[in-house]
């Protein structure tokens, strides 16, 4: 039942994810929606790690890597914003178009 | 209804408002804080199931870390603005997709037949430190050098201009 | 017990956490006006009640009694949030120590991990305020402050795992009695000095209140707030105080063991031993410097904090 619920909110969360993935024009906003779009994943590696053996506890560990992985993501990605920012003095992403593709 | 359900439940409804307002407003500021009680909201639902490692690691990391990252970096591109704006693009289309995602992963979720979860380990943080050193040793080094590396990465990006 | 009973008793729970968090502030504020009068040969208020111990609530009603200000043009959710996002966390963190064994709020596994992690919330807030004050001091201020707390939140956590890998666990309950009869001060003493002193830093006490020092930005990140909202900030400081001396009593002093008194006692003397250092301490020492603050973090403590943990993981092999 718990399981059920928590793979229905992840399913709600990570459509509300794509919708600002695929929106947003500001280069932070979009880090925000990837970072619901992420922990939206996370809750359904938590959810299934009670399923198949618990003793294992593979889908925490999977869990804690991935929130590692975020807080990398998010590090570089925000240096990213800035060095453009600086070169571009803009931070919408339909700006940095220099090599059109 | 028993109050773990209704807990579930109420985290979920945060999560899901604070996700929402956090896509659609216009105010980057408010869509950083709303993220932060989303991640706020998240981190208890990992400790409704039983994982209360990763809840706590949640808000350190997360909340004590990835949004404090946002803001600074917020703050350091607003470029005088006071309320820096984010427009939102296509919201039409963008609508459809992720409404199709969502149908799509609804409908695998409540088709399948999922087994009942198993009983929930004596010693949970025991068994995650095990799993951690023995079974997944080779993913915990690896992540501490991604770690490493990104660091290094992050200030060498932001530094690099400035000479 | 049936749910809406649940949910009424976790509220008067929070109530009269909350109640008793701002009577700890205002024994606290007057403790300390005591002590820094004492320290610098005066004797401190003794106008307010006998021996000026109302001092505190007369301060307080005055406070909630002043106008609610706030500058025109500061967000005004940022600014509304900031102090209650600086505040709560300083309040939740009280919510794991263990006054005397049985005496604690909730006994959480990851107990010990829950008390360094609710305080970076605080981080949060103090960008807010800055941010939100529209004022070039508050803006500094908040940023130097949340410089200051992430550096020193590091060492701190590195001296917290020493601690934990010698008790084995993370509950709080657990490190109070695996210490018996021997502190871990005594088995760790670096560790202790580590803690003790980034806890310093991460209460924004002096020597490292930069971020409130009259002399150079008026008063950091809380300059525009008056009234209730100041008093906020002001029970975060102090209510962090109370925490982490708390804390360092329960994982370094054995919190709440000893012969005769009740564990509660023992806890509160022990702490309040840690909180009259941490008050000593304030009106000897002259504070840093932003430059010098952060150079101590990472040139000083980071390396000490990761030597030490290595150290103690070896003396520990070696003796077990």
């Amino acid at each position: 039942m718990m399981t059920t619920a928590a793979l229905t909110l992840s399913a709600v969360l990570f459509a509300i994810g794509v919708f600002g993935v695929l929106t947003r024009r500001n280069a932070i906003s979009l880090l925000v929606s990837v970072e619901i779009v992420m922990n939206a994943a996370t809750i359904n590696l938590v959810a299934f790690s009670r399923i198949h053996e618990p003793e294992a506890m593979t889908g925490q560990v999977f869990a804690l890597l991935g929130i590692g992985i975020a807080a990398c993501e998010a590090a570089v990605g925000l240096a990213l914003i800035l060095a453009v920012y600086r070169r571009f003095g803009s931070t919408d992403v339909d700006t940095i178009d220099l090599l059109r593709g | 209804m028993d109050t773990q359900e209704v807990l579930f439940v109420a985290f979920g409804g945060v999560a899901v408002l604070g996700a929402l307002y956090a896509v659609a407003t216009r105010s980057l500021l408010r869509a950083i804080v709303a993220l932060g009680a989303f991640l706020t909201a998240i981190a208890g639902e990992f400790y409704l199931l039983a994982a209360d490692f990763i809840a706590v690691v949640q808000i350190f990391v997360y909340v004590g870390g990835i949004v404090v990252l946002m803001l600074f970096a917020l703050m350091l591109s607003a470029s005088g603005k006071r309320h820096p704006l984010a427009a939102v693009d296509r919201p039409a289309l963008g609508a459809v997709l992720a409404y199709a995602v969502g149908a799509g992963l609804l409908w695998a979720t409540w088709s399948t037949e999922l087994p009942a979860a198993g009983p929930d380990p004596a010693d949970a943080l025991g068994s995650l430190g095990r799993a951690l050193l023995g079974a997944q040793l080779w993913p915990f080094e690896l992540i501490g050098l991604i770690l490493l590396a990104s660091v290094i990465a992050a200030l060498s990006i932001v530094r690099g201009e400035r000479q | 017990m049936s749910l809406p009973w649940t949910f009424a008793l976790g509220l008067l729970l929070g109530a009269v956490a909350f109640t008793m968090v701002g009577a700890l502030t205002a024994v606290l504020v007057l403790a300390e006006r005591k002590v820094s009068a004492r320290i610098q040969m005066r004797v401190g208020p003794m106008h307010t009640g006998p021996h000026g111990m109302l001092q505190t609530i007369a301060d307080m009603v005055k406070l909630v009694m002043k106008e609610d200000v706030r500058p025109a043009r500061a967000d005004a959710v940022a600014f509304r949030l900031g102090p209650l996002l600086v505040a709560v966390p300083a309040i939740l963190s009280l919510a794991v120590v263990p006054f005397g064994a049985p005496l604690v709020m909730r006994d959480l596994n990851v107990g010990v991990l829950y008390f360094l992690a609710v305080p970076g919330v605080t981080v949060v807030g103090l960008l807010l305020a800055g941010w939100a004050s529209y004022d070039n001091y508050s803006f500094l201020g908040g940023l130097r402050s949340s410089a200051q707390f992430i550096s020193y939140e590091i060492p701190r956590s590195l001296a917290v795992v020493t601690v934990v890998m010698l008790a084995g666990s993370l509950s709080t309950v657990d490190v109070v009695e695996a210490q018996g009869r021997v502190p871990y001060v005594l088995l760790l003493p670096l560790s202790f000095f580590i803690y003790a002193i980034t806890s310093l830093a991460e209460v924004n006490r002096v020597p490292f209140d930069i971020p409130e020092a009259e002399s150079e930005l008026v008063a950091g990140y809380h300059t525009e707030y008056s009234g209730f909202r100041w008093a906020l900030f002001f029970l975060a400081e102090y209510a962090g105080l109370f925490a982490a001396s708390a804390f360092g009593a329960v994982l370094f002093l054995g919190g709440g063991s000893g012969p005769l008194l009740p564990p509660v006692v023992w806890l509160l003397l022990k702490t309040g031993a840690l909180v009259f250092v941490s008050m000593w301490i304030r009106f000897t020492l002259p504070r840093f410097r932003a430059d010098q603050l952060m150079r101590l973090a990472w040139r000083v403590f980071l390396p000490l904090a990761l030597v030490n943990l290595v150290v103690a993981a070896l003396v520990m092999r070696a003796v077990a």
